[in-house]
């Protein structure tokens, strides 16, 4: 293989991998706080919408991922509510975001831009290249010609690890998921941090759906999330609930994401749904061999009640 | 001496029962006040008052002469009350350093300053010789040395009165020396300390006055100088430790169940066994006495078949057992009363029909053709009859057990356990946390067993329990047992002193 | 009486979910500017309203019914089985595969192509629970990315192996393989029977036999079970094999009566349908039953509630999505401390006010 192959590879598997590391990192700022939400599906489809409409109504694709954000928060304050305050399954209730979020979401589609009809397109992000370091030859292409997303998606895993590993702030945060009593006995608001965390998700989730619509697809189409939702969740545990770990795991499903691609061109006769599989069968086997035993969070997925007894 | 903190006539009530009634409680600048009553006596909710986690249902409590509002743990933290739980409140994944540290509010700034703050804390563990290894995990110490971090954690957050709640019950000899140690440092620089304890030899030995609770009310405060530990026992308890009523026996028979030499998990003192060996003959209750955490849980699991043994063997009437699966030892006859109840005795969300008959259901009594068809009739009708037989107090058998009080789900898996007609029956704690009628109740079923010539194990934290119900007394310590003794008239002070390992 | 207060609770919930979802589909239809009331009445009319609307909607529920199912024995016995429809798929693909190779046809055929949809459902949701008693893993991820795996794998079928002409899709299977209408007026096929008799056996068999209590108690409460002597490790991979078969026979089954042939977007969204219906139908086999055809009846009155009203199908997704949120919130509800103590003070002083 050429080293221009190599070079789209990378920057395809990049490209690939940052809604899912958005998403990715939205599960790990709920885990963390020791909330399971496999609603993220759901999440990055209503942020997906909402980003493709205000882009599409006002053109700035910044506005799009705002309103990504805001839609992701809105619907996770319901998983939010339900689960911290009710002590609802996180689970169940997950699913029920996955049901309800893109129910919605194609429903205002619909409401706003009719049944058929003509294909509805926005325009993308535009990439910001880096003055001098875009020159440099292979490298300069993938690392500093992207869109601003891009880099700030990669600037969450730093911001993420500090926040967790030197402030104050992180530390409690953690201690939520781990164990929510200790950090009680402390003063620490449990509850509100619960809370916090699912905002927090719930705008990462929007913000990596609303990245699917304004700087990689042009147009909303149902299911446009395809399992990324998923997959992220795998992502969190293959990363061991850290950022870089995180990132390394995204990277990884983005590569297998854009070699199925390349496959998919290149040989034939396969039928390509078999280099489709690659991701999802990737995913299985990561896990099958890392094993899932007694990691994470302590207290993830446990309901949390003030006063028992 | 100058007083620290006082508790007014506090008064907390659960529904129609009061965990605590008219408490006054003191404690002086550079004192250790030692807190005793039995399990139940309501050291647990008072504490938890004072540390923020209950509210009072009435009663005040003032710091320094002042009256304050305690309505939050975090509240507590603030008004210098530091509370060392005896499940210890630590974050297992995180270092020594992030626990002590977390949910500092007096460091300014976003980040943490590691330096500054490392150069506090090893200040406050030299001067009251809390040695702790700042970068190890939790999971990597010792509980001596997590107790350590609990008290420096404390101290950081600028405790001036310091709870250990138990604080003994996990340590090694050697190691509440070290507590000692550290709590004479604590008094001589002025903090004052809440023990926790019902280990008679070491409250005398540490304390400075004693008030001694009794369901849920404050019997009286003694200062240490002028008690002992019979004098003290008797106010615990209330009443001189009473005869047994029931008839001791002595029976021979082929053992129904044997265990030789057996070790389990052998390097942990509180959670192992180190070369067990005993027998249970039919008609009999051996009792087994021991301060919790001495091996007990695992006792009772291997009897069950829950766990295997990694050493040794276990014979059930007469023959050795090769697989160690809960079905295989109900098959062959034995029965078990758990520990926990709800975790590990009832499925709680099933109605009371179902749970007595949870182990029975293949049999032609309850379904045709071997479990194929329930018969739910018969299901009915039989748990109607032990509702009654048992004194089960529900409104139907229809209802969740989880919703019956403890004492009646208890006697739902009693009767359960009764009914299978067991060789064995090992019961574990089981009054723990009932009222007085249900417990008279329990022993009555057990000594009815017994006379049915069922052998049965005793596993009970109560003293007093073993000492009414025991035909043999076997005393465990760090796995081992320290001696046997007989039921009839034992030796109290010997037996008591063998529980704490001499 | 206390059965019947709790059945009561259980029944009240998901129907005061079902009024407040229509509630606020009513609020988005008038913000559409359509009659609700009109909108409803299609709505249930296109449903029920003659009796080939009648035949169409249990036609629809037929495949939802096995996923529900299929949800519904996997979490009785404790494990979440998200993997119903890459289980419905596999079966209906390697079901699909298997008569048209061996060229079978006629009553053989039917139920070769059934039993085969079973084992390879059952199979394939052998594998997330063989991973989660040995590995440890987390059932969910697994089953959904095995969802994306066999919706890919029938692509393969219908695109290269076994395409038919210029379509990406499969030929038809044999007219002789194609179930018959159980009743010639109605259009709902003999597949619509299998799905509720497959219900009202494995009710007998959760709620009758031993082995379902069982499995029933090992969902509930795991360690109590093994030691009370159940094989608890055993129970989780059953309910794994057979909530897998259940979805695969009806994938096979679907197939023969009103599918045929395998096709782009065949099954989607069914997994997750089947997860939230027998949720709503509280895990009890009869009640996910009837909760499959009303929801298949929400999608098929939809559609003449579009034609006739304009207001566009979406609604109704919207409507069955809220149910779940709102049921499962309120089952949520029921179960806290502080709704118990308010219940008990309401109902305590309901009996002080009637001496």
């Amino acid at each position: 293989m050429s080293m221009d192959v190599i070079s789209s590879i990378v920057l395809a598997a990049v490209r690939m991998a940052v809604p899912l590391l958005l998403i990715a990192m939205a599960e790990l700022w709920s885990e963390r706080a020791g909330m399971v939400n496999i609603g993220l599906e759901g999440l990055a489809a209503v942020g997906a919408l909402a980003g493709f409409m205000l882009t599409f109504y006002t053109g700035n694709t910044w506005a799009g991922i705002l309103a990504g954000a805001v839609a992701g928060i809105l619907v996770n304050l319901i998983y939010a509510y339900a689960t911290v305050s009710l002590c609802a399954n996180h689970t169940v209730y997950g699913m029920a975001i996955n049901l309800l979020a893109p129910a919605l979401a194609s429903f205002i589609y619909r409401v706003s831009f009719g049944t058929g009809g003509g294909l509805n397109q926005i325009e993308l992000m535009k990439g910001v290249a880096i003055p001098v370091l875009k020159d440099i030859p292979f490298l300069g292409d993938l690392l500093f010609n992207q869109t601003p997303m891009v880099y700030l998606a990669f600037a969450l895993v730093l911001f993420t690890n500090i926040y967790f590993r030197k402030t104050k702030s992180g530390l409690n945060f953690k201690s939520v998921g781990e164990h929510p009593k200790a950090a009680a006995t402390l003063g620490i608001n449990v509850i509100g941090i619960k809370y916090l965390s699912c905002v927090i998700c719930g705008a990462l989730a929007g913000i990596g759906g609303a990245y699917l619509t304004t700087c990689y697809s042009t147009t909303y189409t149902e299911g446009i999330v395809s399992g990324r939702g998923f997959i992220a969740l795998a992502a969190v545990i293959f990363g061991r609930w850290n950022g870089t770990g995180v990132m390394g795991a995204c990277l990884f499903f983005g590569l297998c994401d854009a070699l199925q691609i390349r496959l998919q061109v290149s040989s034939l006769g396969v039928p390509y749904q078999f280099f489709q599989m690659i991701p999802y069968l990737a995913t299985v086997v990561v896990l099958a061999i890392i094993g899932s035993k007694k990691a994470g969070p302590k207290a993830n997925g446990l309901p949390y009640r003030k006063e028992e007894r | 001496m100058e007083e620290l903190m006082r508790m007014e006539h506090i008064s907390k009530r659960f529904g129609n029962f009061y965990a605590n009634k008219d408490v006054n409680l003191t404690v002086y600048r550079g004192e250790v006040l030692t807190l005793l009553g039995e399990n139940g006596a309501g050291k647990s909710t008072l504490m938890n008052i004072l540390i923020g986690l209950y509210q009072p249902t009435e009663g005040k409590i003032y710091l320094n002469g002042k009256e304050e509002r305690i309505d939050s743990p975090g509240q507590a933290v603030k008004l210098g009350i530091g509370m060392v739980h005896q499940h210890f409140m630590l974050v297992e994944a995180q270092t020594v350093f992030d626990n002590i540290i977390l949910g500092d509010k007096r460091s300014k700034g976003i980040f943490i300053n590691r330096a500054a703050r490392r150069k506090e804390i090893l200040e406050l563990s030299e001067r009251y010789g809390l040695d702790v290894e700042l970068d190890a995990k939790i999971t990597e110490i010792s509980v001596g040395a997590q107790q350590r971090v609990e008290i420096l954690k404390a101290l950081y957050h600028g405790a001036e009165l310091l709870i250990l709640d138990e604080p003994t019950a996990a340590l090694t000899d050697i190691e509440v020396e070290g507590l000692f140690a550290i709590m004479n440092k604590l008094k001589s620089e002025g903090k004052s300390v809440i023990f926790i304890s019902h280990k008679m030899r070491e409250v005398l030995h540490i304390s400075d006055r004693i008030t001694i609770l009794r369901a849920g009310e404050v019997i009286t405060t003694v200062n240490c100088s002028e008690t002992d530990g019979q004098k003290l026992a008797n106010l615990m308890i209330g009443r001189e430790l009473t005869k047994s009523q029931y008839e001791k026996k002595e029976v021979s028979g082929e053992p129904v169940v044997k265990l030789e030499d057996v070790r389990y998990n052998e390097t942990n003192k509180h959670n192992g066994l180190a070369g067990v060996s005993m027998e249970i003959r039919p008609g009999e209750i051996v009792g087994i006495a021991g301060v919790d955490g001495n091996g007990q849980t695992q006792l009772a699991q291997l009897i069950t078949g829950v766990i295997g043994p990694e050493k040794g063997h276990v014979h059930l009437a007469g023959s050795k057992v090769s697989t160690f699966d809960p079905f295989d030892f109900i098959e062959s006859g034995v029965a078990h009363v758990p520990e926990d109840r709800n975790l590990q005795g009832l499925i709680g969300d099933m109605s009371i029909a179902d749970n007595l008959v949870l182990k029975s259901t293949e049999t032609d009594q309850f379904s045709h053709g071997k479990g194929l068809f329930l018969k739910k009739k018969d299901i009915n009708s039989y748990a109607e009859e032990l509702v009654q037989k048992y004194d089960i107090r529900c409104t139907s058998i229809d209802q969740a057990v989880r919703s019956l009080s403890g004492g009646n789900q208890q006697k739902v898996i009693l009767a359960r356990e009764i009914e299978s007609e067991p060789d064995l029956l090992v019961v574990v704690h089981p009054t723990r946390g009932l009222d007085i009628g249900a417990t008279r109740f329990v022993h009555d079923q057990m000594i009815a067993a017994r006379e049915r010539g069922v052998g049965i194990l005793l596993i009970s934290a109560d003293f007093d329990e073993v000492l009414e119900m025991s035909d043999r007394i076997l005393v465990i310590f760090e796995g081992q047992f320290m001696g046997e003794f007989s039921g009839k008239n034992p030796p109290i002070q010997e037996i008591s002193l063998a529980m704490t390992g001499k | 009486m206390e059965k019947l207060k709790k059945s009561l609770t259980s029944f009240l919930v998901p129907v005061l979910s079902v009024l407040l979802a229509f509630l606020i589909g009513a609020i988005i239809m008038v913000a559409l500017g359509a009659n609700p009331g009109k909108a409803m009445a299609s709505l249930f009319k296109g449903a029920f309203g003659t009796t080939a609307a009648i035949g169409t909607t249990l036609n629809k529920a037929t495949p939802l019914i096995f996923t529900a199912l299929c949800a519904c024995f996997a979490y009785k016995c404790g494990v979440y089985n998200l993997g119903g429809e890459g289980q419905f798929l596999f079966g209906a693909t390697m079901g699909f595969v298997v008569v048209h190779c061996l060229k079978l046809t006629g009553i053989v055929g039917i139920i070769v192509c059934i039993l085969v949809g079973a084992i390879a459902g059952g199979i394939w949701g052998m594998i997330p629970g063989i991973l989660k008693i040995t590995r440890g893993l987390n059932e969910m991820i697994i089953s959904i990315m095995l969802n994306y795996v066999a919706t890919l794998f029938m692509g393969v079928i219908y695109t290269s192996w076994i395409r038919d002409t210029n379509m990406p899709q499969t030929p038809a299977v044999d007219t002789s393989l194609m179930l018959s209408k159980v009743i010639p007026s109605m259009r709902f096929t003999w597949s619509f029977i299998l799905a509720v008799v497959v219900g009202l056996v494995m009710y007998y068999c959760l709620y009758w036999t031993s082995s379902g209590f069982k499995l029933r108690a090992v969902g509930l409460n795991m360690t109590a079970s093994r030691f009370n002597g159940f094989p608890v490790k055993r129970y989780i991979l059953l309910s794994f094999i057979i909530s897998g078969a259940i979805a695969g026979m009806g994938g096979a089954a679907d197939l023969l009566g009103t599918q045929y042939r395998l096709i782009n977007g065949y099954g989607n969204g069914y997994g997750f349908d089947g997860v939230a219906m027998a949720l709503i139908g509280q895990l009890h086999p009869i009640a996910t039953v009837i909760v499959a055809i009303f929801f298949a009846a929400l999608r098929v009155g939809s559609t003449s509630m579009q034609v006739a009203t304009g207001v566009p199908t979406s609604v109704s997704d919207i409507i069955q999505a809220l149910v779940i949120v709102f049921s499962v919130a309120g089952l949520a509800l029921t179960k806290l401390p502080e709704f118990e103590a308010l219940r008990l003070r309401l109902f305590h002083k309901n009996a002080k006010e009637g001496k």
